[in-house]
């Protein structure tokens, strides 16, 4: 420290002082001693959500830079992949995005299924839908609560946790697993409901519904919570694009896109027909359109368009068989196909490259996370100290999926 | 637009480096080795004007593509000579994807940087010349991201031999 204060030369001279004084200002700049300070946030810390570093330059406490340092968690996925036979890929897209791994599943099978170009039973769909929607619903609880618990607001986070517990309950009802569901299966999924699972999620849809304006108006509506997300990490729409961000985040930024309803794939086209969701946007209410708040309020909503999605599915639900006839020993055509998919944290693209064989050439995973952060290079400075937590957790990064 | 209606478009504006594309086929009855092409048709672009090609996707106002969804590369086999560089971009106005492919040959696995047309291409090119060893010229910050920084060989190749000791750490 003491190196620092010899080699440091202040960057007002008495001179200026004297000029400035004249004009009545910045005299209290002569003592006044800053430099800018290189901060790690991170590896381990909380609002990370998992491991990520954050190298913030910081000038006092305003942020002049900011850089993620991505890598600790990962695990070597798309290596893997080029390793293993197409069925025993599943389970490994649990892991990226380990809150919403149904979907993952989804993104996967799709993606092999564009290549196979089978006919996947309609029950086996509505089954799809509905466990992605309510996986759609968790892993948005978890987003809502722990932004809350990032910004100090501790009671949000444990409702959303009472809630989540009962949709992992519902999951480990039909598959007997809490995380890592693997359920979605190339051809269909695993095996049927349970008798009155389906019963049992019309029951939390109703449960849901109530309780969900009560978490509206006890965090979005707060008053310090606006306060400390609204205008903050403003991402404009250009922004936005240029970036290639997905999902709430481009959504955040008032930008009409969502995978579902415009490039509809598996049986949302019908859905969409129905009209039976809408596809929240920001629209700068607390403050500037793409702020903190437009984001996190986007999430919330779509919880309950999710809740519409699954009771449509449970109405037209048929009996039937949920999954397609394939061989043991899987070999896909040779061929090569990108589908996408809406995750919840945005566009879930798995590239897949077959050349006939038993194992892929080439599994790509495009992960929404990995896409969204590097916004955050951009956003960021001039911005300050305090409110880097809360523009981190707006962005809703899960470190599985960025490192994968 | 479908497929064919953007890839007409595209000779319409005559845009830099187009070669051609590949579209998806069934197998040829008479020929039993035969068993097509299954998935997604693509353009083929040649890697020296790979940059012009998407400034052109970007700024047409019939293609609209204003996203790069994703940028990889793919190494298609040990005896193949070309890497792939793997391109998806996305039309949010026109809501239609194009797939992009640029054949790069192993010996001189360098092309330029998309990062001036898309910014979203930093990050992915940077996961590419990690995995791959590709050189993207021009790009701003060519640092490893998931890798340490001083990891030997490029992962994703299929040439990759698997290191054995990392650190001290035995890897077997």
């Amino acid at each position: 420290m003491s190196d620092q204060t010899k080699e440091h030369t202040p960057t007002i001279t008495v001179a200026d002082q004297r000029v400035a004084s004249q004009k009545g200002e910045r005299e209290f700049m002569m003592d006044v001693r800053t430099q800018d300070l290189e901060v790690n946030m991170g590896p381990q810390h909380p609002a990370t959500h998992g491991v990520m570093r954050i190298l913030i330059r910081a000038d006092g406490e305003l942020v002049t830079g900011a850089q993620p340092h991505l890598g600790y968690l990962h695990r070597c996925a798309e290596k893997i992949g080029e390793n293993v036979e197409w069925l025993q890929y599943l389970p490994y897209t649990d892991r990226y995005d380990y809150l919403a791994a149904m979907n993952n599943n989804l993104g996967y099978s799709l993606a092999v299924e564009a290549l196979l170009g089978i006919e996947i039973p309609r029950r086996a769909t509505m089954l799809r839908t509905i466990c992605a929607e309510l996986n759609r619903i968790a892993s948005h609880l978890v987003a809502f609560g722990t932004y809350g618990l990032d910004l100090g607001a501790f009671t949000p986070f444990l409702y959303c946790f009472r809630e989540r517990e009962w949709l992992l309950m519902l999951f480990e009802k039909i598959c007997g697993a809490r995380l890592t569901y693997s359920y979605l299966r190339i051809g269909g999924v695993f095996n049927d409901a349970p008798p009155g699972w389906l019963e049992e999620v019309a029951y939390f849809c109703d449960v849901f519904e109530e309780k969900w304006a009560e978490y509206r108006d006890l965090l979005m509506l707060n008053h310090i919570f606006i306060k400390r997300t609204a205008d903050i990490g403003v991402i404009t729409p250009a922004q936005a694009l240029d970036f290639g961000l997905t999902g709430p985040m481009v959504r955040g930024s008032g930008i009409d896109w969502d995978l579902r309803r415009d490039m509809p794939y598996m049986i949302y086209g019908e859905i969409c027909d129905a009209n039976v969701f809408d596809v929240p946007l920001g629209t700068g209410e607390q403050g500037q359109l793409g702020d903190c708040w437009d984001r996190v309020y986007v999430r919330v909503q779509e919880m309950m368009e999710s809740i519409k999605i699954v009771r449509w599915c449970l109405e037209n639900i048929e009996d039937g068989p949920t999954i397609a006839e394939l061989p043991k020993v899987l070999r896909v055509p040779p061929g090569e196909a990108y589908v996408g998919i809406e995750n919840p944290r945005g566009e879930l693209g798995h590239y897949v490259v077959s050349d006939g064989g038993k194992v892929a050439v080439r599994c790509r995973v495009r992960g929404p996370s990995f896409c969204n952060l590097p916004i955050l290079e951009d956003i960021m400075p001039h911005t300050f100290l305090a409110d880097s937590v809360a523009i981190i957790g707006s962005t809703d990064v899960v470190i599985g999926e960025t490192d994968r | 637009m479908d497929f064919q209606g953007i890839y007409d478009r595209l000779r319409a504006v005559d845009a830099p480096g187009l070669t051609g594309c590949d579209l998806p086929r069934d197998a040829d009855p008479e020929d039993k080795k035969d068993k097509g092409r299954a998935g997604d048709a693509f353009v083929l672009v040649d890697p020296a004007q790979w940059t012009q090609f998407l400034r052109v996707c970007r700024d047409d106002e019939r293609l609209g593509f204003e996203q790069l969804v994703d940028l990889t590369a793919t190494d298609p086999g040990k005896d193949d000579e070309n890497f792939w560089v793997n391109a998806q971009l996305l039309s949010l106005r026109h809501k239609h994807r194009l797939a992009v492919k640029a054949l790069l040959p192993k010996g001189a696995a360098t092309i330029a940087s998309a990062t001036a047309v898309y910014r979203a291409a930093q990050w992915h090119e940077r996961e590419c010349g990690e995995m791959f060893g590709i050189t993207f010229a021009g790009h701003p910050d060519p640092r490893n991201i998931l890798l340490p920084d001083d990891w030997a060989g490029y992962p994703l190749r299929k040439d990759y031999e698997f290191p054995k000791e990392y650190h001290g750490i035995s890897c077997e």
